[in-house]
């Protein structure tokens, strides 16, 4: 396994780091209650701790929201009228948009803070960096949409203007028809899920190999005049840590973005 | 090697049980805090703060409108004003000009009479003077042509004949007098 990634990563290399990231990083062991539906590990661990965060610093914040914003307040109002302004209302309009907001705020905001785990030290993993979460994100999305299209449609309406979408000649609709329902059922809340959790894998991946090889030159290899390789895959790691904080908020906003856009799918088409 | 990566590769798709379990505890303890309390507290203070400014902003509405209200009543008593200072003026000057006239007028008038009157007395005094000159004159004539003449003219018809003509010699106007 170490043999796999440090060759492919660095071929020239004689010796490995003694500690490379793996796809272990992301299916840790069970730590707490182990064997029961209820057993935790590592990442759902740091999920806990960002969900606590993310209670206090926003509760804080909300409880003490006064008329005329602080500094902070205002910073936190910024992000919410983002959302609404430029994710929702930009999409669905005012009137249909005004109910989704607290979703879509809820969806931006906790992916957003799980996202960035990632690059907190002590944390050094996404908490959305495996398929689950971002999969009970995508659920939610995918009940939504349902639900909106039932209750705008109908749900005959709204499976005839999904499954058989109109001006199509019928024979089309022999091979359209299955490709729209695994589009509806299957490929809106997988897409949803894998790109987030693959990015945040990757992510993973880059920072933490470059760290490692940081570490290794630095500090495991004995000849010194390695060192200098090992300032190179320190300021790349730099890099790539800067980018992931970027890489955090874009996937944060796309899913805001598309489960916004999904949801709008299902209203009746005008005109 | 490659196969266990492989192998486990696969996992990272396939959730686990407990994994969804405190995923949804998580999801569900988030989306109750921010629907229940950090949304409407925000959206309370955003229509408060919204609400407030467009108080505010009716409130400054209202106060314009009075402001130019009493700006529009302030003009038109100014306006007002102004054609009753117009009229004023316009009154005074008449009654100054009427005033003037007026003076004027007696002012003629009186110097008219005054004329008139040093013309009476004038004449009056003319013809007082006449005729004491004439007694005078008649007097002092008679003396004189009665010392000339001696006592020639003791008769009062030749001596008041001879006055006359004497006085005709000099102007015609008593004379005239005379005969009206």
């Amino acid at each position: 396994m170490l043999e796999a990634m440090g060759s492919g990563a660095f071929s020239l290399a004689m010796a490995k780091p003694s500690e490379l990231p793996s796809i272990e990083d992301f299916l840790p062991p069970e730590i707490l209650f182990q064997g029961t539906p209820f057993a935790m590990n590592r990442i759902i661990l740091v999920r806990f701790v960002a969900m606590v965060i993310i209670l206090l610093v926003l509760g804080i914040t909300a409880a003490r929201a006064k008329l005329i914003p602080s500094r902070w307040q205002g910073a936190i109002e910024w992000v919410i009228e983002f959302i609404r302004d430029s994710v929702v209302y930009d999409t669905l309009g005012e009137i249909r948009g005004k109910r989704y907001v607290p979703m879509i705020t809820t969806i931006f905001l906790t992916i957003l803070v799980f996202n960035l785990c990632g690059i907190v030290p002590g944390m050094n993993i996404a908490a959305t960096a495996t398929i689950t979460m971002p999969l009970v994100f995508a659920i939610w999305t995918f009940c939504q949409y349902m639900v909106t299209g039932f209750r705008e449609q109908g749900v005959w309406g709204y499976f005839k203007s999904e499954l058989f979408p109109a001006g199509v000649p019928w024979p089309l609709y022999i091979i359209l028809t299955p490709i729209q329902l695994l589009e509806m059922v299957i490929v809106k809340p997988a897409s949803l899920t894998i790109r987030l959790f693959a990015n945040m894998i990757a992510g993973h991946l880059l920072v933490a190999v470059s760290l490692a090889f940081t570490q290794f030159y630095i500090i495991e290899a004995g000849n010194k005049s390695l060192a200098l390789a090992g300032v190179g895959w320190f300021a790349l790691g730099f890099a790539l840590t800067a980018f992931e904080i970027f890489v955090a908020a874009l996937q944060a906003y796309i899913f805001a973005i598309l489960t916004t856009v999904y949801i709008s799918m299902s209203y009746p088409e005008e005109g | 090697m490659y196969a266990l990566a492989a192998d486990k590769g696969i996992q990272l798709f396939i959730p686990q049980l407990y994994d969804i379990v405190w995923s949804l505890v998580i999801l569900v303890i988030l989306a109750v805090f921010f629907y229940k309390f950090f949304m409407p507290k925000f959206q309370a203070i955003f229509d408060e703060r919204s609400s407030k400014i467009e108080g505010n902003i009716q409130k400054a509405a209202k106060a314009r409108e009075e402001a130019d209200q009493a700006r529009k009543q302030y003009q038109d008593q100014l306006g007002k004003a102004r054609v009753e200072a117009s009229q004023i003026r316009d009154d005074a000057r008449a009654e100054a000009s009427r005033i003037v006239a007026d003076a004027r007028t007696r002012a003629e008038t009186e110097a008219n009479q005054i004329t008139e009157n040093a013309q009476r007395s004038l004449k009056s005094q003319q013809q007082q003077a006449l005729v004491s000159l004439k007694g005078e004159v008649g007097t002092l004539a008679t003396a004189l042509a009665g010392k000339i003449l001696g006592s020639q003219l003791q008769d009062d018809a030749v001596q008041s004949s001879m006055i006359d003509s004497i006085i005709a010699d000099q102007g015609g106007q008593p004379s005239d007098k005379r005969q009206a």
